[in-house]
Parts: C-alpha cells; sequence; structure tokens
C-alpha cells in the first residue's frame, strides 16, 4: 500500500476498486494460483473474443465459403499471434500507468492527436456496432424473430450492465456471455469436417486465387477481424479500471493469451463451418445477404448446426456490443477529463454513462432503417477499421516505449521490431483494399 | 467496521480514527491508481519534427484511404 491517509480525496470509485484488489492480495498472500488467475482474467479474453464479433465471424465463415480452408485456417492463428503483440502493450501501459490509452494519448502528445484517435474511434465503432446489430438480427432471423427485438435485446443488455455501478460485475457478465463464443467451434463440429483436410490445410498454401477486390476484401476484413482500433482503447482503459499494476503483468499476459488461442481457435471453428458451403453455392457471397449463414448451413449440414451457428452470432453481436460501448465510454470520458470508470455512479460518471448507452442507441437506429445495406456495412465495417488501425497501433508503440511512463516495463528492441512489422502488415492491408478498390470503383482499372 | 457497536459503549480507546477508516477503503490500492492521482495529467512529451512529420503523414495517409473505402462503399451501394 503506497497511499497514505493524508490529502486522500477519496471516491466510491475507489473504494470499489480497492475492495476488488482486496481479494487480488489475498489470493496471491496465500498463492492461490488458480483464484489469482480468476480474479486478473477478464480484459484481455474481452478485448479478444470481443473482437471475434459479428462481422468477424461472417468475414471468417466468407472465407471458408469461397476459399475453403487452406489459405485462411494457418492465417488466422498468425493473425491472433499478432494481434496478442499488440493487446500486451495495451494491458501493460494501462497496469503501469493506470490510465486509459485516449486520454494518455491526449495528454501527452497533445490534444489534436487525443481527439483523432477519438473520432477514429467513435467512426469506426458506430460502424461496426452497426454490423452487431445486423449480426444480432441474422441470428434472431434464423428463429423468426425481426429487427426489433434485435435491438431491445442489445440496449437492453448495455443498461442492465451498467446497473450495478462495478466493473467487476460488468466484467463477469460479459465473460460469461463470451463463454458461448465457443458455440462457432461446436457449429464446425457438427458440419462434420473431414479431418484429413482440417489437418492439410494447417500447409500453407499459396495465395487463392479469385477475383483481386474480393479476395483483398476478405483479406483487408480478416484482419480488421483481428485487431482493431477498439480493442486497443478498451485493453488500456479496462487493465486500468480494473485495477491492475505492475505486478499483475505476467497474469495479464496470460489473460491476454488466453483470449487470443480461445478466439483463434472459435474463429477457425466459423471458418470450417463456413468451409462447408464451398461446394454448395459459398462462393457466391452476396448470395447470403437474404438467406444468412445459419439457414445455407441448415441446408447443408442440418438444422441444430444452423441453429448454433445463429446463437453464436447472437452472442458474438451481443458481447461485442459491450465491450464496443465500454471503449466509446472510456474515450469519451478521458477526452473530455471526466470521471470514466464502472466502478462509478452514472451520477459521477455522467459522460461515461451517456456515451455508453448513446452510442448503442445511434447504432440501434441506423438498423431498422429501411433497407439499409446492413451487409456490406457488416463487412466494411472491418475493412475500415484495418484502414485506420495504423494510426493507433504507433501511439501505442510509443506509449509503450516511453521509458517516463513505463520505466523498466518500457518495451524490448524484439516486441518493437515485431510490432513495426505488424504495423506495415496492417497497414498495407488495408491500403492495398482501399486503393485497388478505388481504382475499379472509379473505373481507372479493370475488375 | 460495525458502527452501531461504536455507538454503544465502546471504550475510547478502541476506536478506529476516522483517518484510519478512511486508509482501510483504500489500502489495497497503489497511490498512483487513485482517482485524485489519475486526474492529474501526465506531462506533454517533446516530439521531434521527423517524428511530427510522420505522425501528420501517416494521418494523412489514413484518411485518404479511409475516404477511398467509404467512396468505394457507397459506389457499390448503387
Amino acid at each position: 500500500m503506497t497511499a497514505t491517509p493524508s490529502e486522500l480525496r477519496l471516491t466510491g470509485e475507489d473504494t470499489a476498486r480497492s475492495r476488488d484488489r482486496a481479494r487480488v492480495h489475498r489470493a496471491r498472500g496465500h498463492s492461490r494460483r488458480w483464484l489469482l488467475l480468476w480474479l486478473l482474467a477478464g480484459p484481455g479474453i474481452l478485448a479478444m473474443l470481443g473482437e471475434n464479433d459479428g462481422p468477424s465471424m461472417i468475414a471468417y465463415a466468407a472465407d471458408g465459403a469461397q476459399y475453403g480452408l487452406g489459405f485462411f485456417v494457418p492465417l488466422i492463428p498468425v493473425l491472433f499471434a499478432m494481434a496478442f503483440i499488440c493487446q500486451e502493450m495495451c494491458m501493460r501501459v494501462g497496469a503501469v500507468t493506470h490510465r486509459g490509452y485516449g486520454g494518455l494519448v491526449l495528454q501527452r502528445y497533445g490534444r489534436a492527436w487525443g481527439w483523432f484517435g477519438a473520432a477514429d474511434l467513435t467512426l469506426t465503432n458506430l460502424v461496426t456496432l452497426v454490423a452487431e446489430f445486423v449480426s444480432i438480427r441474422v441470428g434472431l432471423a434464423y428463429f423468426h424473430l425481426g429487427s426489433g427485438v434485435a435491438v431491445a435485446l442489445g440496449l437492453a443488455l448495455v443498461v442492465f450492465t451498467l446497473s450495478g455501478g462495478r466493473y467487476w460485475r460488468w466484467e463477469r457478465i460479459a465473460l460469461g456471455l463470451a463463454a458461448f463464443n465457443g458455440l462457432f467451434l461446436l457449429a464446425a463440429i457438427l458440419v462434420r469436417p473431414h479431418a484429413g483436410a482440417v489437418v492439410s490445410s494447417l500447409d500453407f498454401v499459396p495465395f487463392p486465387g479469385g477475383s483481386s477486390s474480393t479476395l483483398l476484401l476478405l483479406l483487408a476484413s480478416t484482419v480488421g477481424a483481428t485487431v482493431t482500433p477498439w480493442m486497443i482503447f478498451f485493453q488500456q482503459s479496462a487493465s486500468a479500471d480494473k485495477g491492475m499494476t505492475a505486478r499483475d503483468v505476467r497474469h495479464g499476459r496470460y489473460d491476454t493469451a488466453a483470449g487470443a488461442v480461445l478466439a483463434a481457435v472459435f474463429g477457425v471453428g466459423a471458418l470450417i463451418a463456413g468451409a462447408a458451403l464451398l461446394t454448395h453455392g459459398g462462393p457466391g457471397i452476396q448470395g447470403f445477404a437474404g438467406a444468412g449463414f445459419p439457414e445455407a448451413l441448415t441446408h447443408v449440414a442440418g438444422s441444430a448446426a444452423g441453429a448454433v451457428f445463429a446463437l453464436g452470432l447472437i452472442e458474438a453481436g451481443a458481447v461485442a456490443i459491450l465491450t464496443i460501448c465500454a471503449s466509446t465510454a472510456y474515450a469519451a470520458g478521458e477526452c473530455a477529463g471526466v470521471s470514466r470508470s464502472f466502478n462509478s455512479s452514472p451520477r459521477n460518471a455522467a459522460v461515461f454513462y451517456a456515451a455508453n448507452i448513446g452510442i448503442a442507441l445511434l447504432a440501434a437506429v441506423v438498423i431498422l432503417i429501411p433497407g439499409a445495406p446492413l451487409l456490406s456495412i457488416a463487412l466494411n465495417a472491418n475493412v475500415l477499421a484495418t484502414v485506420l488501425l495504423p494510426v493507433s497501433l504507433v501511439f501505442m508503440v510509443m506509449l509503450a516505449n516511453d521509458t517516463a511512463l513505463m520505466g523498466a516495463r518500457a518495451n524490448k528492441r524484439s516486441t518493437n521490431a515485431i510490432a513495426i512489422t505488424v504495423i506495415a502488415f496492417v497497414g498495407l492491408c488495408g491500403a492495398a483494399y482501399g486503393i485497388d478498390s478505388f481504382l475499379q470503383a472509379t473505373h481507372l482499372t479493370g475488375p | 467496521m460495525n458502527h452501531a457497536h461504536h455507538s454503544s459503549g465502546v471504550p475510547e480507546h478502541d476506536r478506529q480514527p476516522p483517518e484510519r477508516s478512511e486508509y482501510e477503503q483504500v489500502m489495497h490500492l497503489d497511490r498512483g491508481q487513485l482517482v485524485a492521482e489519475t486526474s492529474r495529467p501526465v506531462p506533454r512529451a517533446a516530439l521531434s519534427a521527423r517524428a511530427a512529420a510522420g505522425l501528420w503523414a501517416l494521418r494523412v495517409f489514413a484518411v485518404l484511404v479511409s475516404l477511398m473505402v467509404i467512396y468505394t462503399f457507397i459506389d457499390q451501394l448503387h
């Protein structure tokens, strides 16, 4: 304990966080390793499984339906290894500085960069949230329920999880829901893939053929399905809000690694389920706009596979709505310089709560607009995130290298080398799709 | 801590001073975790001219490619 009683201006947020930390201290003091892991797990798993969201699972399934397993089965684990590098930095900076990403960029590098980052985040979050509601709608449509139910479900979940006024409660509800991301693995089992085909797909086969723009869209959206700006904002701020400290960095790494492994396994599950459609008209991706993947899977692999995939889409959308709204709320509070914690009451953190609910409401309104191009929004949400990600990642690397903030916990050279490679790869994927598709749209090159 | 107990004849020397009680509320936090501490801004870092130029170049590039993606998205709707 380094806080002293003198000159303390204590808030409810402090006392709530201290109660959570008391359990961590007891578990550490009694060497209860599994309990300590359980108590410190959360932000990493939620960032990774939150990113296994509706558009991501649709992107994985579309990859499988279009190209089969060959190229993407080994690619997905590589992308999540890449995500681990980025998210570990976020966790470490949050735990060491006790501050969120948005606030730190704004204070350390100037208001312009802070607000640019917040603007990028708000734009990509709004588009992605629309896609999450679409995902819930597609899942519910399988059970003959409409968009009104999707909107009500998503908004009720946001309000319900916020109602406790505690970070711990919000995190545990979100983790409980995120466990159902495993439904995509179940869907993969239900489509009865050939084990030999899955194993042989682990050999990195050459880049699949086909139209360059479709392939770049799928590649960019697959990259955008593993790392996005909201994950950076979310994990750093959530690690600070949870009360993690420099002593917890090792457990934070376990948490992030567990999230990456689970997300990769479940993502491959969605890919395998989608690949079942490869020989059944799968390559016509736009054909899924009307019918949806769950219905298509029902025709190919039976109603159980379709129902499980539909439930998975509902879960994926619901968890992502929680984490993406939280990242928006953290950024809004940090940039406005006001209270931003689940441990604060709505009265003390009005901006945080208003941003959390407000952005969900805004996205919900869009999906109620008749004739809105929802599937196209879902696929392009990930691409937009990929395009804007390099800027956020560069600031993340700068913060993680800032010895004035991080001291001995600053990045090592090897981490920087990998992080710079990741930024270059993400930037190239986004730029390749953006420029290629733009040239085709303006008829400057052929299809 | 049972406050009712305090008011029912507990000897004066057994009572926790209010300061101690406040201390207990946050004794599991590092000082840097307190809201009073995290509300204080961190000092501004000095960016070199090259670093600032690189960041602006990246920002302009990201905005341009984003506009291309948005244009393509709108074009595909027609």
